[in-house]
């Protein structure tokens, strides 16, 4: 295939892509890596993604991934990918894309991608195969030859299922502010872990990234990880705005398609809690915690970490609504017998509870 | 106060086939050689799976002076933890059972994941590494269905118990089952008066006239020897152990726990006043309703009965040198409800007065043991081998354990 050379286009979705790599990542995952037959180079922004057409037996159909490399080496592109029970595309891939095989593609495209001029503090998490953007785009700031300041999570089910993390330890080697953090579900018998074990919350969060407030947060993985990421964010109060999120089951392609998220964001609608024992009612906001509306109308609700942790401020309610983000302090069969933890719940209009 | 060496000296001048002289029923330095040397390194049963059923669930104890935990995790693992603080010491659980997300100091707050590791110490992250204080680990195992412990360092090697309790009480499925009711009373006795209570049936008759309506007092069948020298006994291992249930005596070679199956008496078939099942639903694979009683002793601290309709543990604890306290635990089908398949108080009426009948005799026993005149006097070899058999094993351990050797018996 011949080199770009200095009059040489980018490369344009009319041409096809041939596969000349294939590389294998972690258990069923492997990375796919394409060149332009015609030689040219590929222009995109980390994070975006490709649409690649599958010759799945009798139908043709298209899968979007996204990229894993970086701009900032243009001569080829790759897609890394994970293979599920369910998948029929990733299936085909891993049956049938040899080196040689070339493959009608469409894009690069998407929304989820650095801003034009990356000069930010970046709090990158993903999980699973949601690795490849923050890959594409740790690569990309680390390729520009600045000094990017990027708190960099990912979580796995075990450390083998940890997606580039030689090649990430590799760039973090050489960046003095890139921070590197695993989490891992489960560990595998004989090797050695010393990284953060279960799922990530609050508290890991804090420890891995206590300066997140002021980062920008990219977030990719399945919706339910997004889903705790976000809870977790908003009961620590960031301010949303700098938030972004790509689902690697889905990626967005238009402004339109950018889902509404229907998280709780508590605000300052006013709000009001009844100290049963003590027949008071106290007026406040939602976005009070009860454990402050308490403490500052003079009643003793006991706290240790305040951030839904150690149980000590479990109570009962009586009636209403509360929106609380704990840490693990309560159990389900608790809260289902009415009590909540008042460090980190917030009243939805009127609460009653007995204290 | 006592000193180890008097002990050992008491151990060796002592007449074997008589009671023990008084200091080892009395003194304070007896009885805390017996806790650092017996409580503190033996396995002992503690309580059955079901006392924890979910994530969370857990139960405290005591043991001498160490406050224990026992907690089923997330992963349904149940472990033992001892009851303490990293921060300042503070017991952690002060209530007898309960169920909590996480274990949290009510002194500090400092938080411990159910695994006993250190989440959350409040403003002390730069001082510690939470990895140095951790909940303290305690050896747990189980066994069938029942969680033993041992606060040892090295634990003995649990796996022949585990092993012969899976064979024997598998058929009464303990995992399964539901905790029906507990009972704990403090008997003013030093621990080996209980036991030694408990492993002879020469008091029953003048003690226990409700037991002895279902429960065989022949010294043959339930002594420490085989319960197959009576044609009744043999002909009960037959009958079960054809039915798939293994029943033939079992002991340890060095005597410290065994299984055996028992018949009760005519055609009873549980520790009720007429011998008729106080639970309607059979518990585990149990075949037949007159299945007898499944005797198992684990030294020091444990007696147990499982028939097929319930399941009776025992677990005693020493509190002083002249207190022992007695908890007693009621298993049956978790299916069973009650009020419709058991009566609560059927179920316990027999064991909970038999259990007051043991403490008087226990008590009084003990008083009389303080007596200045008092000295040791003679066992029965009709009817008294269980407890020459569990004082020999007492003897012979503790020795073992202040010597480092097992072969300074006392000439005979
Ligand atoms: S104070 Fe710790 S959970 Fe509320
Ligand atoms: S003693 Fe437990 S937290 Fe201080
Ligand atoms: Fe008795």
């Amino acid at each position: 295939m011949p080199l770009p050379n200095e009059n040489t286009p980018p490369w344009t979705d009319d041409e096809h892509i041939e596969c000349v790599m294939i590389i294998p990542e972690a258990p069923d995952v492997r990375t796919f890596i394409f060149r332009a037959p015609s030689g040219r180079w590929f222009r995109y922004r980390p994070g975006q993604f490709l649409t690649l057409e599958l010759p799945v037996s009798t139908a043709t159909i298209w899968r979007t991934f996204t990229i894993s490399t970086s701009p900032s080496q243009s001569l080829s592109i790759s897609v890394t990918v994970k293979k599920n029970p369910e998948s029929v595309g990733v299936a085909w891939m891993f049956d049938h894309l040899r080196p040689g095989v070339r493959l009608k593609a469409s894009g690069p495209a998407g929304l989820f991608t650095l801003p034009p001029r990356p000069d930010g503090k970046y709090l990158f998490i993903s999980a699973g195969s949601g690795v490849t953007p923050m890959m594409s785009m740790t690569a990309f700031l680390f390729d520009r030859g600045e000094q990017p300041d990027i708190t960099f999570i990912n979580c796995a089910r075990t450390p083998r299922d940890i997606i580039f993390r030689s090649r990430l330890e590799h760039i973090a080697s050489r960046l003095p502010d890139l921070k590197l953090h695993f989490v891992v579900e489960h560990t595998n018998p004989y090797e050695v872990w010393s990284g953060y074990r279960g799922r990530l919350n609050q508290i890991m969060l804090g420890l891995m990234a206590p300066d997140y407030l002021d980062r920008t947060v990219y977030c990719c993985g399945p919706e339910p990880f997004m889903e705790g990421v976000r809870e977790s964010l908003i009961a620590l109060g960031f301010d949303m705005g700098n938030y972004h999120q790509e689902s690697f089951a889905a990626p967005v392609e238009t402004a339109e398609e950018v889902p509404e998220l229907a998280d709780v964001i508590v605000d300052d609608t006013p709000a009001e809690v009844v100290f049963t024992k003590s027949d008071a009612t106290v007026t406040c906001r939602e976005s009070d915690t009860i454990l402050a509306v308490a403490r500052s109308s003079g009643h003793n609700i006991p706290s240790g970490c305040t951030f839904g942790l150690c149980g000590t401020c479990k109570i009962r309610k009586r009636s209403g609504e509360v929106h609380m983000v704990h840490n693990g302090g309560i159990t389900e069969d608790e809260e289902a017998e009415g009590f909540i933890l008042a460090c980190c719940s917030h009243p939805i209009g009127r609460v009653e509870i007995e204290v | 106060m006592a000193t180890d060496s008097d002990v050992l000296a008491a151990l060796m001048s002592r007449r074997p086939g008589f009671s023990l002289p008084q200091p080892f029923y009395t003194d304070a330095g007896f009885y805390d050689c017996d806790l650092r040397n017996i409580w503190y390194k033996d396995w002992l049963l503690t309580i059955a799976a079901p006392e924890v059923p979910k994530t969370g669930s857990f139960v405290t104890l005591q043991i001498g002076n160490a406050p224990v935990l026992i907690v089923r995790g997330a992963d349904g693992a149940i472990r033992a933890f001892h009851n303490s603080c990293r921060h300042r010491g503070s017991r952690i659980c002060a209530a007898e059972r309960g169920r909590n997300a996480k274990l949290t100091c009510p002194y500090h707050q400092w938080t411990y994941d159910l695994d006993g590791s250190l989440v959350y110490a409040r403003e002390m992250h730069e001082d510690i590494d939470p990895a140095d204080f951790g909940l303290k680990p305690i050896h747990c195992e189980t066994a069938a269905g029942i969680v033993f412990i041992c606060l040892a360092k090295d634990a003995p090697d649990f796996a022949p118990v585990k092993a012969m309790a899976e064979k024997y009480a598998s058929p009464h499925d303990i995992t399964n089952l539901k905790v029906a009711a507990t009972r704990s009373i403090v008997e003013n006795g030093n621990w080996k008066l209980v036991m030694e209570n408990n492993r002879e049936c020469y008091h029953c008759a003048g003690s226990h006239p409700l037991l002895c309506r279902t429960f065989p007092d022949d010294p043959n069948l339930i002594g420490s020897f085989e319960g197959t020298s009576v044609t009744v006994g043999e002909d009960h291992v037959r009958r079960c152990e054809a039915a798939g249930m293994p029943s033939r005596f079992y002991m340890e070679p060095n005597g410290q726990w065994r299984f055996v199956r028992i018949p009760f008496i005519g055609d009873a078939c549980s520790y009720t006043e007429d011998g008729t099942p106080a639970v309607t639903k059979r518990v585990g694979q149990v075949p037949f309703d007159n299945a007898g009683s499944l005797l198992f002793f684990h030294y020091p601290n444990t007696w147990n009965h499982m028939l097929s309709d319930s399941v009776t543990l025992f677990r005693m604890t020493p509190i002083s040198p002249t207190a022992t306290q007695v908890y007693t635990t009621w298993l049956v089908h978790a299916d069973a409800e009650e009020g419709v398949d058991y009566d609560v108080d059927r179920l316990t009426r027999v064991w909970i007065q038999t259990n007051l009948e043991d403490q008087a005799v226990v008590e009084e026993n003990q008083r009389g043991i303080l007596s200045p005149a008092y000295e040791p006097g003679p066992y029965s070899s009709l009817q008294e081998t269980g407890v020459i058999q569990f004082i020999d094993w007492y003897a012979a351990t503790l020795q073992q354990r202040l010597t480092g050797r097992s072969n300074t018996m006392a000439a005979e």
